[in-house]
């Protein structure tokens, strides 16, 4: 069993009126199931309203199942009594970076989660240089979280959950209100401490480029698990992608476009690099070999000739 | 008609310990009709620079032509510069307040002292034109999703019947698809209202992919202004202000390098698509 | 305007009166308060004088940044100067048609002024060597015993905390969402005051709205930190009287006793 489980999960918004007649149930979350292993690197995808953050919020208890059941290290999340273990286990960091920063000193906001369950105070100190570390703010330490950078204010965020010492961390959206700077940023300290900590990274988003490293990726739409592999399965499947309401990077979108005209090109290529190695030689090929190249153009030959007048 | 900036500076914390130039000398000229792309990291001047363009922050020096007047001269209406200079900030949180769309939208007309048959008929405009169904009309502003707030805030703006529309980041926090329904909004204003149009955008696919021509800002310095595929040409400049080109250019480039005789100045998926289509079936000879 | 209320803010420089306890800075605040109240002469006067320079010279905060809060007052100081200036009764300096300047009300304006300054800047020497934190921590300490009467010691000083912390970033937002709004030809300049608080309303609404969510985005996430209110809390920085408190203690008590004998002479 993995450290994150959900078994058919459901869970419905109810808005209810002033006389607490129930008057709205919307679904978020319909019938998911979810084993997520210690130390993976997991991606969460899917379009805004596809139950992705509404998942997010059942990890750590913050939202409880209306039906089914979430257990995070074999803890029910339903269970009173073990409410500040999940929590302390399953650490959370949010979208805006401004409403999850409480001190006003960016150490004593990562101080704020281990007072919460009474750590001693060098056990305190400890833990905070170690987290600042983690993250690299140590130099930024004794400033004001007013006046850092969104991608700093998240990597304070990520340290205030890792001095709670947890065995992973969910993160939803926390790229969405940053500048491409910033989102490298966050994204490069979730892999270091994936790496070298060993934590569990659980990274809600709908930016792409972030989740080709991840060991695994999970697009939801409607309230469940609609795709689950590792990145290379999950974007070949660009058209399914599409019709979730979700994009691919540009180079597997080139790759996807040439080889639906007939270029052989294998599915899933992710990075420029790979989309180099497959697609030089069949420049060689022809260069060198003309037949083969004409072998090439079969497929698509007519589309050639109407995007070649298009132009 | 245009607008013409000329040796724009302006310093924050002028006379204090911490005076810092936030633009330095730029100057352009926006010709009626144009996309504009603008670009730069956080910081860089584009925000600033922007708000110049309507009056909201004046330049320490330099002065800014619409349509050829000073809008810095004595009895100079900021106020109806601020229509025909519409800027939509990025958060529409920032801006919606009345108890419905409609009302929202009409809030910009409303100041601009018109009647109510105008304001109402202005509003109407302004939300189909933005492609809002009409079933949201009637509804709160605050119950809308990210994307149709976005377009509320635009509508807002466009209710005023600028002629050109600024926009700061439209698409941040929106999915890919809202992302890709705004912007073709956006281009469509461009397209069949030959509206002039600034985007600001930290997406160099998306200012390849509408843009005509692209401001880059570094350190409140313009960098560039020229087409987009030729500001990616110096992909290397751009990297070293932090910035980048589309992943596109970065594919050419190695293409090229090893030798394959693709046009240098591809910035986007179907362009590379058809480039690649025709070096691959092209006869060698 | 709200941007340069000094009070509130820290300046983060190490000095002694940074390092001092905050319950001591506290406490010397209120003495100081008190001493203000106490002083009805020249002399004392110069020993509050005297307190304050050493104050401000011990906490190594540039004396203009200082001086920067009395810009909220100046507003209030100029009508109560006046006020004692014009109404005080007493041997009459100059006349000016029906306003007169007595002695005694020159003697009470000056007084008064300085007693308003020394306030001010009294307590911003504190606000500005403690970080809110330590400020509330202090509070927090200095309170404790109401906690027995019932009262929440620990939410109100963490809700000072946060508010704290949140008033920079909403003063920004004032301000992005009143240049969207001017964006949209809104006015918040002319008109008469029904028409200012008018137009009003397409700022603070957004304001709101921000704020709230602002408060339950904060509150979701204070809980996934497991908080939950004072019970079990360890502190990262547990207050510890040390020797230079001691010290202060002492002065705080002969400058008082200087005080009081200025007084009853």
């Amino acid at each position: 069993m993995g450290i994150i489980r959900a078994s058919k999960l459901i869970y419905n918004y109810v808005r209810r009126d002033e006389d607490d007649h129930v008057e709205e149930v919307s679904r978020a979350i319909d019938n998911m199931s979810l084993d997520i292993k210690a130390g993976d690197f997991v991606a969460i995808l899917g379009h805004n309203g596809s139950g992705k953050s509404t998942f997010a919020k059942q990890i750590n208890g913050i939202l409880l199942p209306t039906d089914g059941t979430v257990w995070i290290s074999g803890m029910d999340t339903r269970d009173d009594s073990h409410i500040w273990d999940i929590r302390r286990t399953a650490g959370m960091v949010f979208q805006n970076p401004d409403n999850q920063i409480i001190g006003n000193i960016v150490e004593e906001d990562v101080g704020f989660g281990p007072e919460n369950i009474g750590v001693p105070t060098d056990e305190i100190w400890k833990r905070v240089d170690e987290s600042l570390e983690a993250v690299g703010m140590t130099a930024y330490r004794l400033k004001s979280p007013n006046k850092l950078s969104g991608g700093q204010k998240q990597r304070v965020a990520i340290a205030g959950v890792m001095a709670m010492k947890p065995q992973c961390i969910i993160l939803d959206e926390p790229t969405a209100m940053l500048d491409p700077n910033g989102r490298r940023e966050v994204i490069r300290t979730l892999h270091e401490l994936n790496h070298k900590e060993g934590i569990t990274v659980l990274l809600i988003t709908h930016y792409m480029e972030e989740v080709i490293d991840a060991d695994r990726v999970i697009v939801m739409d409607d309230g469940h698990v609609v795709m689950d592999g590792t990145p290379r399965e999950i974007f070949s499947h660009v058209r399914e992608l599409k019709g979730y309401r979700l994009d691919v990077p540009q180079v597997t979108e080139l790759a996807w476009e040439l080889a639906e005209e007939g270029v052989p090109l294998q599915q899933g290529i992710l990075t420029v690099d790979e989309l180099m190695a497959a697609l030089l030689p069949l420049f060689g090929e022809t260069a060198a070999d003309a037949e083969q190249g004409k072998m090439v153009a079969d497929d698509g030959a007519e589309q050639r000739e109407t995007t070649l007048a298009g132009k | 008609m245009s607008i013409k900036a000329e040796h724009i500076n302006f310093l924050y914390g002028e006379g204090t310990a911490f005076e810092q130039y936030a633009l330095k000398d730029v100057s352009f000229e926006i010709e009626d009709g144009q996309f504009i792309g603008l670009i730069g990291h956080t910081g860089s001047g584009k925000s600033t620079l922007i708000q110049h363009l309507n009056g909201l922050l004046r330049a320490s020096s330099g002065t800014i032509y619409y349509n050829g007047e000073n809008i810095y001269q004595e009895g100079y209406n900021m106020r109806a510069l601020r229509s025909k200079v519409g800027l939509v900030f990025q958060y529409p949180e920032h801006q919606l307040f009345e108890i419905d769309v409609f009302s929202d939208v009409c809030f910009g007309p409303k100041n601009q002292g018109l009647e109510q048959d105008e304001i109402e008929q202005r509003a109407t405009g302004a939300l189909r034109a933005v492609g809002l169904p009409e079933k949201y009309w009637k509804q709160s502003p605050f119950e809308l999703s990210g994307g149709q707030k976005r377009r509320v805030a635009i509508a807002g703006v466009l209710a005023m019947l600028p002629e050109v529309l600024i926009l700061d980041e439209p698409t941040a926090g929106l999915d890919p698809r809202g992302r890709d329904e705004i912007l073709e909004e956006i281009s469509g204003l461009h397209r069949d209202r030959h509206m002039t149009i600034i985007l600001v955008s930290h997406s160099m696919e998306d200012v390849a992919r509408y843009a005509d021509r692209l401001i880059v800002m570094n350190h409140g310095e313009k960098l560039f202004d020229a087409p987009p595929r030729e500001v990616f040409r110096h992909y290397k400049e751009l990297e070293a202000v932090g910035l980048a080109a589309p992943q596109i250019t970065y594919i050419v480039q190695r293409l090229r390098a090893e030798g394959v005789p693709i046009a240098d100045d591809i910035t986007m998926v179907a362009e590379a698509k058809t480039a690649i289509l025709q070096l691959l079936r092209k006869d060698p000879k | 305007m709200i941007r340069e209320i000094t009070l509130g803010q820290y300046y983060p420089v190490d000095s002694v009166l940074h390092r001092m306890d905050p319950r001591t800075k506290l406490f010397g605040t209120m003495v100081f308060i008190i001493s203000l109240f106490l002083a009805n002469g020249v002399p004392a006067y110069i020993a509050a004088t005297v307190f304050l320079v050493l104050a401000i010279r011990l906490s190594k905060v540039p004396f203009s940044f200082m001086v920067r809060g009395l810009k909220a007052i100046i507003f209030l100081l100029l009508i109560s100067v006046s006020f004692n200036l014009f109404l005080t009764p007493g041997q009459i300096l100059v006349q000016l048609g029906f306003l007169k300047v007595t002695w005694e009300g020159l003697r009470t304006a000056a007084f008064m002024a300085l007693r308003l300054i020394y306030l001010v800047i009294g307590s911003s020497v504190m606000t500005l060597t403690t970080t809110p934190n330590e400020l509330t921590d202090g509070l927090e300490r200095s309170l404790g015993f109401l906690k027995r009467v019932g009262v929440p010691v620990h939410e109100i000083s963490m809700m000072m905390s946060i508010a704290l912390r949140f008033i920079p970033i909403l003063v920004e937002e004032t301000d992005k969402i009143m240049k969207a709004q001017m964006a949209r030809g809104a006015d918040f300049e002319s008109g008469n005051l029904i028409q200012k608080a008018k137009s009003m309303v397409p700022l603070l609404v957004p304001l709101f709205i921000s704020a709230f969510r602002r408060a339950t985005d904060l509150a979701m996430a204070m809980e996934a930190r497991c908080y939950h209110g004072g019970e079990g809390r360890t502190k990262m920085k547990p207050l510890k009287y040390a020797q230079r408190d001691r010290i202060a203690y002492l002065f705080y008590l002969i400058y008082l006793a200087v005080l009081i004998v200025l007084r009853l002479l």
